[in-house]
């Protein structure tokens, strides 16, 4: 079911890649339609996450294929230059769509996972679906600009997702009393991810991994270079800490909107 | 087969390249991009050319092996010292005014049109920053000489 809203997905991004003419420099769209079937006041909560955040300037009706969605059209530069002019971030903010977050949260929930830890979070969008899912989330963010940003998007749309400043890889993660937590990195294995994953994952103890999961963002773009073990840039870090792969999932992200490969989640365990 | 002389002429064109690229370069207040990596891309050719050839010149001809220093020369003399040094100053000082005017522009509501006009500014910022890292990999290389 979860696989098939990706597929779903994947197609109506291709649609609308066809009709984009905007000049954005991220976009985005959520159906309005119910014939994308997720919970009406889900998808109320996903536009509210849209038109609550400043990163999107502008938005309008389009109807793609057969289904009335919202083109949501952003602008994230400015994090960008303060994530480089602090040198804080491992890898520069480029978000997932913020219903690929949804459905990837969706399929932590199907996983029977309890909480969701959003590793690189941005703003928030992965902590914030996996919280309307009736899951504990949590945000952990490095930079603060981004963070605010997170608090704002929270007050303003009244779901507590549970930002953080902090490193990720120095946070301690046994105040959070996690029963069973899946913990998604953000960045690809090539911009930043693998070292950032590798210093959570060094962190946790024997009794933590029984009960963890692990997703991880991969691409399968030449652009970025293979890693010789596969599973999109992840191989080598899943063989090294002995994960195995419990399945995958393929969605659109901002930065995929020009890719014919979209995104591949990961969902890994020890 | 490539004869000594195919060789050499080949050597004669490609440097003559470079110093067009020389010359160009310092007639221009500011080179766009692709000058400047089409100048870098030119003398990494050329470097590879000469340790490629050395060896050759060196058992076979005089007049190649001449040819070989004299473009050593240039590059050391008129690229490395000169023209390398000013373009890494020219992309340093050009992502400091960049980075300035985009920070003080970054307050307030803007309209859809001056949000996309920025962004044309940050796509300009980004490719001056990745310009500078090529260019600070010759410097790498030029460091480990």
């Amino acid at each position: 079911m979860i696989e098939e809203l990706g597929k779903n997905l994947v197609e109506l991004k291709k649609e609308f890649v066809k009709i984009y003419d905007g000049k954005s420099q991220i976009q985005e769209i959520i159906p309005k339609s119910k014939l994308f079937p997720i919970e009406e006041s889900h998808l109320e909560l996903l536009h509210q996450f849209a038109t609550k955040n400043p990163i999107y300037y502008n938005s309008f009706k389009k109807q793609i294929g057969s289904v009335d969605c919202v083109v949501y059209e952003g602008d994230i530069n400015k994090y960008w230059l303060n994530s480089i002019q602090h040198g804080a971030s491992r890898a520069p903010f480029s978000p997932t769509w913020i219903l690929s977050a949804y459905l990837s949260s969706l399929f932590a929930k199907s996983l029977g996972y309890k909480q969701v830890i959003d590793i690189g979070s941005g703003d928030g969008r992965i902590a914030y679906c996996a919280k309307i899912l009736g899951l504990e989330s949590y945000s952990i963010e490095i930079d603060e600009m981004l963070v605010n940003l997170q608090n704002s998007i929270s007050e303003s749309v009244d779901v507590n997702f549970n930002p953080y400043c902090s490193d990720a890889i120095t946070f301690d993660y046994s105040t959070l009393d996690l029963t069973h937590p899946v913990f998604f990195i953000g960045g690809l294995a090539q911009m930043g991810g693998v070292s950032l994953a590798t210093g959570i994952l060094e962190n946790f103890s024997s009794a933590q991994k029984q009960t963890t999961g692990m997703v991880f963002a991969g691409t399968v773009s030449q652009k970025y270079t293979p890693d010789p073990i596969g599973v999109s840039g992840w191989g080598t870090l899943i063989e090294k800490f002995s994960l195995q792969v419990i399945d995958t999932i393929i969605l659109p992200t901002v930065w995929t909107f020009k890719e014919s490969d979209d995104t591949h989640y990961i969902f890994t365990k020890f | 087969m490539t004869s000594a002389e195919d060789v050499s002429q080949m050597f004669n064109s490609e440097s003559q390249k470079l110093e067009s690229l020389f010359d160009a370069a310092d007639s221009k207040i500011d080179m766009n991009i692709h000058e400047i990596v089409e100048t870098y891309y030119q003398v990494m050719n050329i470097s590879s050319m000469v340790t490629m050839l050395k060896q050759q010149a060196e058992s076979e001809s005089n007049e190649l092996m001449e040819k070989i220093q004299e473009t050593k020369k240039l590059i050391s003399q008129r690229f490395d010292t000169v023209i390398h040094p000013r373009i890494l100053e020219k992309l340093s000082s050009s992502i400091q005014k960049l980075t300035k005017n985009l920070q003080s522009e970054n307050s307030g509501e803007k309209s859809k049109e001056q949000i996309e006009l920025d962004a044309k500014l940050f796509d300009e910022l980004r490719q001056t920053m990745s310009t500078k890292e090529f260019v600070e990999q010759y410097e790498n290389g030029l460091s480990h000489d």
